[in-house]
């Protein structure tokens, strides 16, 4: 598909915000100032930005545990993410989320999720609803190869399948479950090995290519808005960081050649020697967007870092709704 | 009140049809309630009268159907899901209690979850170990959830229809052995609020607190002993979460003495709460401690001979008053 | 007494024409299946050892599983095409007499262009491929076993493929050299994104060593105005556009385009033509090469492909040979080869 020169630097630009938004929270937990679990989203950003740059805003999506680049890409405020991730009152769910709740309705986004798999059948009911109200939106399930392990995932592709849902399930293989290799997980390598079992096509995808990811999830998105139901987008990447923190080498569970020939696979910098060579953006124009985005990533942790914790009167707001449609 | 009658189960379909009728954004997902208008016929006559698309029969997947009803709740309609049996709900745990429950909390209150879980709870149908549950005190435990266990037809449809209107995740519990059971139920729309408890037979020696089938037996009791010259107030709780402590709290005060019963197990039961809360209220007003009826620590036997054993009934209501009553005063 | 070789590109069959056109999805266990009897058909035939190259879909590894003469070669495990690349320079180093490639076209492609020689059984398990077909396992294991034991001589086996060779120049005077094994195409896009080409409006020349008219892709461009078939020399190039003749092409299958054609060209043997950037170079149906404005690609067809084994003509070969029959009074010939080889 044609993607203007613009649209392919604002692709580039919202990979490198998922990029340092990741590094810049990896260093502000390795010196303490953010608490909690941290799963860093860098090396798979093709595939979340290659695949909101397919959707509308009124599109949904839910996300998983490493959830933050699903935000970035489907537009999320640096500032309030920067800020839950440090607990703050100002952040996107006043702190009481922090990272793997991390989500903002008003695009779509509705939630990182800390129970493996259970967006799944999240977005299967917001699929549910597009298709109650006859919209032509969809929804997006982002999850991991591992997720596909688990009930949640089988029932709600059956399910989206079954009633024919605007689903679009785009499986992040990213080679591990946590800790453990894919392949003493399941004993098939291809996600998508799967999906005719539920009777929709599932088809794999370079997920370190965004324009790759983007070209599959159009197609795929383009059929669940003409009614053809859910699909399969099975996109191969890498996380460049452990399952969760900072570290890279010297792991235990993956050799350190593995994680170094991915990086060299590196989506960002792949995709910048192609704007180059195809003539789209100057090195310095590159190098433009990487500036603009250091100081909005440090506006946002400036914003973060002064922004009030929140009171003790949160504690209890939001467990329940007032009112209701009486 | 009306002179027309409804049973128990026809109540909760009329509720959702009316509640249907007047917010096109109510609809119907579960096994089998469309088509076969659910397994005990609860939802008989709703696709009938909605169509396929507001009344959906599912597959067998109890987490995608209550992911169904998150999805569709939080971006915007009014789901009704069914879990057929209460046991069901642990297939359906992660979503009912990690997910429906929490969502608008964890997204710092943003979210609105108005979803209704429907399900058939409680033993006497010889239905063993696995569709005879009751389970109201796993999710009383959960903030975030609502669980409403009604008594008869007319707080059925009121219920419900709050239920219905209502933008926080409720479990509403059906006992599946009164679904049959008829009383007067007015036609039209009408709401019973969540969280009130109603005192349904009013008396001054002892209090006896239940919910669901178990509140019938307690008046059964109340009848029995007020034979004996025992006069018991009894106190249909209704909606367990949120929990209507104050009606109790006054009625122990009056009595001074009170059972909670329940057909749960009763270790560990719902029960227990209400006892805490009554002595954490109405200590000093307390002349004996809080008794509690409940089913013995076992699952739920399949042959009659033992299900009457197991499922607590009205003697054993009325055993537990006297003894509550046999109870000298101190001092 | 020699080996065979096994390539497998695990993705094949998987790729996104599965969300254009109705087509299906080719699992793990239809290729480990073939992969399988490939190994078990050519050991049958006295192949003395069956060298699989391990693939990061795991296809090798589960189908060589158990059987002792089926060795597991190692390689860099990208999951891209360089995987292929370096499994057919490690066959040939090996000194595989004949090697089964299963994937698509660009799957040959990629052997070839780890080794030019390789004497090839290509087999089809994708979408629209023109260069391998739809070959039983076990007849291609078998025919390669006949190749790999002497039996039957490779030159009797089949014969060498044509080859589409470009040479491009790059506005900075940088020189790089592509293949092709049934055509290359000018597109009008930026990039390769998924790489299928599924956009026949931006399709602008066609270069066909085969040219095919039972097909789909952009061979069938070619095949349905002027047929190449494998054992003729030389080529076609095909213009797209203008206002004049218009054909009817499936680009993809199920879609039936109507193409605007201004005009065709044969190729003769050892001929060639240039054409100018910029646009994005398909290779046998993918989209491979960007062109940048102002580079040129020099296209040439000629029979220096790999070498195609032909797994009818072989096991014909075998047959009128009697090469399947068993000696009398072999003791030593079990009445059954298991399939379920080894411990």
């Amino acid at each position: 598909m044609e993607l203007t020169p613009a649209q392919q630097l604002a692709m580039h630009k919202s990979m490198v915000r998922i990029r340092l938004f990741e590094e810049a929270a990896g260093k502000l937990m390795e010196t303490g100032q953010m608490p909690g679990f941290l799963h860093l989203y860098v090396g798979q950003e093709a595939v979340a930005v290659g695949v909101c740059e397919a959707l509308r805003v009124d599109d949904y999506i839910t996300s998983t545990h490493r959830g933050h680049g699903h935000l970035v890409a489907k537009g999320g405020d640096l500032a309030k993410m920067m800020a839950e991730l440090m607990g703050k009152a100002t952040g996107y769910c006043g702190g009481k989320g922090g990272s793997m709740h991390i989500n903002d309705l008003s695009l779509g986004m509705l939630g990182a999720n800390g129970i493996v798999g259970a967006g799944v059948p999240i977005a299967v009911g917001a699929g549910f609803r597009n298709k109650y109200l006859g919209s032509d939106q969809v929804a997006v399930a982002f999850f991991g190869d591992a997720s596909t392990n688990i009930g949640a995932f089988h029932e709600a592709a059956n399910m989206a399948c079954a009633l024919h849902l605007p689903v679009v399930f785009v499986c992040e293989h990213n080679m591990y479950g946590e800790y453990t290799p894919t392949e003493k997980a399941m004993a098939i390598a291809d996600v998508v090995d799967r999906a005719a079992g539920y009777g929709m096509p599932g088809v794999i995808v370079d997920g370190m290519d965004v324009l790759a990811v983007h070209e599959a999830t159009l197609e795929a998105v383009a059929r669940a808005r003409r009614g053809e139901g859910p699909a399969l987008v099975e996109a191969k990447t890498y996380r460049f960081y452990n399952h969760h923190g900072i570290q890279t080498l010297g792991v235990k569970y993956r050799p350190d050649a593995e994680v170094i020939a991915w990086k060299e696979r590196d989506p960002i910098f792949t995709f910048e020697d192609r704007l180059v060579e195809g003539g789209v953006a100057s090195r310095d124009q590159i190098e433009e967007q990487w500036a603009q985005v250091r100081a909005d990533i440090a506006a946002a942790i400036e914003f973060a870092e002064n922004s009030p914790y929140p009171e003790p009167s949160a504690l209890l707001a939001g467990v329940y709704t007032a009112g209701g449609a009486k | 009140m009306s002179d027309r009658t409804l049973t128990y189960g026809q109540a909760f379909s009329e509720a959702i049809r009316l509640e249907m009728e007047a917010d096109p954004n109510v609809f119907i997902a579960g096994e089998d309630v469309g088509a076969h208008g659910g397994v005990f016929h609860t939802f008989d006559g709703v696709q009938s009268e909605f169509g396929e698309r507001r009344a959906v029969d599912t597959p067998i997947s109890e987490q995608a159907i209550i992911g169904l009803g998150v999805g569709a709740a939080v971006t915007g309609l009014r789901p009704i899901v069914d879990l057929m049996f209460m046991d069901f709900s642990l297939v359906a745990a992660d979503q009912i209690v990690n997910q429906a429950a929490k969502l608008k909390y964890m997204f710092g209150g943003e979210a609105k979850l108005p979803m209704v879980i429907t399900t058939h709870g409680g033993a006497g149908l010889s239905a063993a170990a696995q569709h005879s549950q009751s389970l109201e005190a796993l999710f009383c435990h959960i903030p975030g959830l609502q669980v409403v266990f009604p008594s008869n037809a007319y707080d059925v449809k009121g219920l419900m229809a709050s239920a219905i209107l209502e933008d926080n995740p409720v479990l509403f519990v059906l006992h599946k052995r009164m679904l049959g059971l008829k009383g007067p139920v007015p036609e039209g729309r009408y709401t019973v609020p969540l969280g009130q408890a109603m005192v349904t037979r009013e008396g001054s020696d002892v209090t006896v607190v239940s919910w669901g089938r178990t509140h019938n037996e307690a008046l059964a009791a109340a009848e029995t002993l007020a034979g004996e010259g025992v006069q018991v107030e009894v106190i249909d709780l209704r909606t367990l979460s949120p929990l209507d402590t104050a009606t109790v709290v006054a009625s122990v005060k009056k009595t001074n003495r009170v059972v909670v019963a329940h057909e749960a197990v009763r270790f560990g039961g719902f029960g227990a709460e209400v006892a805490a809360q009554i002595q954490e209220e109405a200590f000093d007003y307390l002349d004996a401690p809080v008794g509690r009826v409940g089913a013995p620590f076992s699952p739920v036997p399949f042959t009659p001979a033992l299900e009457n054993l197991y499922v607590p009934d009205a003697a054993r209501i009325a055993e537990s008053v006297r003894a509550a009553l046999a109870r000298p005063l101190l001092g | 007494m020699g080996s065979v070789g096994i390539i497998v590109n695990p993705w094949a069959g998987k790729d996104v024409r599965r969300l254009h056109a109705p087509v299906g999805h080719t699992p793990d266990t239809a290729k480990i299946g073939i992969v399988r009897r490939v190994i078990l058909g050519a050991l049958d035939v006295g192949a003395e050892r069956v060298h699989v190259a391990r693939d990061v879909g795991r296809i090798a590894e589960r189908a060589a599983k158990a059987i002792d003469r089926a060795v597991l070669v190692d390689g860099p495990g990208t999951g891209s095409a360089l995987d292929t690349r370096r499994a057919a320079a490690q066959m040939a180093e090996l000194g595989c007499a004949a090697v089964a490639v299963l994937g698509g076209d660009g799957t040959s492609r990629d052997v070839t262009m780890g080794w030019r020689d390789a004497p090839i059984i290509p087999i089809s398990t994708g979408t629209n491929n023109v260069f391998p077909g739809f070959v039983d396992g076990s007849s291609a294991g078998t025919a390669a076993g006949l190749v790999a034991s002497g039996a039957v001589a490779l030159a009797d086996a089949g014969r060498r493929a044509k080859l589409l060779t470009a040479d491009i120049a790059l506005p900075g005077g940088d020189r790089i050299q592509d293949i092709a094994l049934v055509d290359m195409a000018l597109i009008a896009e930026q990039g390769t994104g998924a790489r299928a080409v599924v956009r026949s409006d931006l399709i602008r020349l066609v270069v066909a060593a085969l040219a095919v008219p039972a097909s789909t892709g952009l061979s069938a461009i070619a095949g349905r105005t002027s047929p190449v078939a494998a054992d003729e020399e030389g080529g076609v190039v095909v213009r797209l556009g203008g206002e004049g003749r218009r054909v009817r092409v499936p680009i993809v299958p199920g879609s039936f385009d109507v193409l605007p054609i201004a005009s065709i060209d044969r190729l003769a043997d050892g001929g060639s033509i240039t054409v100018e950037g910029p646009g994005v170079l398909a290779y046998d149906g993918e989209r491979d090469r960007v062109l940048p404005a102002g580079s040129t690609a020099t296209i040439t067809v000629a029979r220096t492909g790999p070498f195609v084994i032909d797994v009818a003509r072989t096991l014909r070969a075998a047959a009128d040979h009697h090469l399947f029959d068993v000696a009398p009074g072999d003791s030593t010939a079990a009445t059954r080869t298991e399939a379920h080889h080894g411990h």
